[in-house]
């Protein structure tokens, strides 16, 4: 997309939020929930990643994800807008109807050779789910009843465990490595705009909130405390709009390994930047009516989400196959 | 800092880059540090051979002896000068950035090609024994005469200023307004009379601090860079630089460590004690993502974004990096600490100071609450 173009469909995602973010996990409804996944659905995007070529970047479906996560919104762009039309992309052989989201394993790791106790992630709008084992499988798997997440604002479904499995094709090696990193920078640049976005919210309240006859802002352990996030915020970002443009730009190998680390540092850096937020708006971020949880707990759910810490450092300890 | 999509740069080309550097260092193999050679000499030889070679100041602009290119390409060649255990690049990219926004063309002309060469080394002259991050209490001055100046006062931590040529002075030339006007910036040449140049020893050992006193220092007009009162505004955009990863070098040296790490890593993986494997993998990501933010920042540049306060953020992930870094090693590295510490040590000595120069990790956080996040004084 040329840049102008990118800003009108960035501008669209924003304009959800005004129209549909919720304020307060009370807000969070079926029915509220499937008036903003039609919207989303109405806008089309889910062809941004459906032709061959795309007609996105990943770096630009990146920055989507960034902008969804910065905003309370119930809508499943990952899943059915920029994860599973990708995965069709990749089998080449898109004559699949119907609007799936992707399947993970109940622990939401990216599943291993036989995969079992399937959870339809991210599925608010979907029919169906595509799984992917570790050798490239893909299958269609059936929706199975609500699922409870930690994550309110998050859609999943189970998946029932006899339900018949259809498969769907088979992606060769590379390309296996190009979903995953793609899945792995999609999710974590929505983790990226979760954290910024409530820093900024911690900032703007640090700025009129009282105490002291004066505004906490301007007490420097306040303000090295946002600072702090801001820098963490800044890493984030940075780390994950590179291992995007390598999803476009450098082989499979390199990409895999940028998505890598920009999940590690974001597993750590975004949550740590979450709870710093958290900290300024004080008691208040503490009940229930108040938007911060719902951002801890995207964040919190997404450290884990597809690859944990532990995993990633040790993968990435040891130099690179490729270099 | 936008938020639109960023242009990396060119792989195809940069890998290009990547490879003819890489022949070039196959057929001009690393120096050997000299047993007895002090760390600077041996420095300024190898800056001379990678000159030699072209691989000094890519991103400066040809007609002053660098190459044309965009600093996308410094970046790519610190990544490799890391990757292939060479010492560092040469600390030269915030000196030269202050000469190309501030020098005239005839100073530019005049400095920067013996200064990306080796040829003239410099130092900076910024700090003062009652002026470190508040560079505004600085008190050496420089007072006026007809077409000269003298300078009278005290600098302190310039970096190795006994193995160098020339210094990027700061002083106050107006005692009547406030320190943001009054500061000017010259080219001292520390052989000029007046200049006593006095090594400090460092925690380390080293001998890389100095103390300089300037005692009555006959300073040419044509030896201020840009117009009087500008050493404000020329400090500040080289403290910019000079907070960026990218500019100082760093990134091939935190690079090599890392290296280092990773193959230590490879070789010992099932005997590595509980969490070392982690805490190596941590000091990957941590490096990496300092990479990856200096390509974002390299890249906004590129898109027109002039060097700002964010640079304090910079300055707070190079300190990160550079500080867990290097205490993950003596623990992976535990023969390090038995005696006087060798030479990494010296190194992890020296890292605690990362949090210090070019300005302390909390005034970086004044300068991100204040200039990005605009947040309200106090009182």
């Amino acid at each position: 997309m040329d840049r102008e173009e990118f800003v009108l469909v960035r501008d669209m995602v924003r304009s959800l939020a005004t129209r549909f973010g919720v304020t307060s996990a009370d807000e969070v409804k079926p029915s509220t929930r499937t008036a903003a996944q039609q919207a989303l659905d109405d806008m089309g995007l889910a062809d941004l990643r459906r032709t061959s070529p795309p007609a996105a970047t990943a770096q630009e479906c990146a920055l989507l994800a960034e902008e969804h996560g910065r905003h309370p919104l119930t809508t499943s762009l990952l899943g059915t807008v920029l994860l599973a039309p990708e995965l069709l992309r990749l089998l080449g052989a898109d004559t699949s109807p119907g609007t799936p989201t992707i399947a993970l394993t109940r622990e939401l790791r990216l599943p291993g050779e036989t995969p079992t106790d399937l959870v339809a992630w991210d599925s608010e709008g979907a029919d169906s789910a595509l799984c992917v084992t570790a050798e490239g499988t893909v299958t269609r798997v059936e929706l199975g009843p609500a699922a409870p997440s930690a994550d309110l604002v998050r859609s999943v479904r189970a998946v029932p465990p006899d339900a018949p499995v259809e498969t769907v094709g088979r992606l060769a090696p590379p390309d296996r490595l190009r979903w995953q990193s793609y899945a792995l920078v999609v999710v974590t640049a929505e983790l990226v705009g979760a954290a910024g976005s409530l820093v900024e919210q911690a900032v703007e309240y640090a700025r009129f909130r009282r105490q002291y006859g004066q505004a906490i802002g301007s007490f420097q352990a306040v303000q090295h405390l946002l600072a702090d996030a801001t820098v963490l915020v800044e890493a984030c970002t940075s780390v994950t709009r590179y291992a995007a443009w390598c999803l476009d730009n450098e082989p499979p190998e390199r990409a895999l390994t940028a998505a890598r680390v920009a999940k590690a540092e974001v597993n750590s850096s975004a949550l740590e930047a979450v709870y710093a937020g958290t900290q300024v708006f004080g008691g208040i971020a503490q009940t229930w009516e108040h938007i911060a949880h719902l951002y801890l707990r995207k964040v919190r759910l997404g450290a884990t989400l597809l690859a944990t810490t532990d995993e990633l450092l040790a993968a990435l300890a040891v130099p690179e196959v490729t270099r | 800092m936008t938020d639109t999509p960023l242009d990396f740069g060119d792989p195809a080309d940069l890998d290009r880059l990547r490879r003819e550097f890489r022949a070039w260092l196959a057929e001009h193999p690393l120096p050997e540090r000299q047993s007895g050679e002090p760390v600077p000499v041996f420095l300024r030889r190898w800056h001379r051979l990678l000159h030699s070679g072209g691989w000094v100041g890519l991103d400066v602009p040809e007609r002053y002896g660098g190459r044309g290119l965009t600093a996308l390409h410094q970046v790519a060649i610190s990544d490799e000068l890391g990757a292939c255990r060479a010492p560092g690049v040469p600390r030269i990219g915030y000196l030269a950035h202050a000469l190309l926004e501030f020098g005239s063309e005839e100073q530019r002309l005049r400095f920067l090609p013996p200064m990306l060469a080796g040829d003239e080394v410099w130092c900076q002259g910024f700090s003062e024994p009652g002026a470190g991050s508040d560079l505004a209490g600085m008190s050496t001055f420089a007072a006026r005469h007809d077409g000269f100046y003298i300078v009278r006062g005290q600098k302190l931590w310039t970096s190795y200023a006994q193995y160098s040529g020339l210094c990027l002075l700061l002083a106050r030339t107006d005692r009547a307004v406030p320190a943001h006007k009054s500061i000017s910036a010259f080219v001292l040449p520390l052989d000029r009379p007046g200049v006593t140049v006095r090594p400090l020893r460092a925690a380390n050992g080293d001998d890389e601090f100095c103390e300089l006193f300037l005692d009555d220092v006959r300073l040419e007009e044509s030896e201020r860079i840009g117009v009087e009162g500008v050493g404000w505004a020329l400090a500040m955009t080289t403290v910019s630089y000079e907070r960026n990863a990218l500019d100082t070098g760093h990134i091939s040296k935190y690079g090599l460590l890392v290296e280092r790490l990773r193959r230590h890593a490879a070789e010992h993986q099932g005997s590595l004690p509980d969490g070392l494997l982690s805490r190596i993998g941590r000091c990957v990501v941590d490096y990496e993502v300092l990479v990856a933010h200096a390509r974002r920042r390299t890249a906004e540049r590129l898109a027109g974004q002039v060097a700002g306060p964010e640079s304090s953020v910079d300055k707070l992930l190079m300190t990160r990096t550079e500080q867990r870094l290097y205490d993950t090693a003596l623990e992976v590295f535990p023969a390090e600490l038995s005696g006087v510490g060798g030479e990494l040590f010296g190194d992890y000595l020296y890292s605690r100071a990362a949090s210090v120069y070019g300005g302390t990790s909390q005034i970086q956080r004044n300068i991100i609450a204040k200039r990005i996040l605009h947040l309200p004084s106090n009182g």
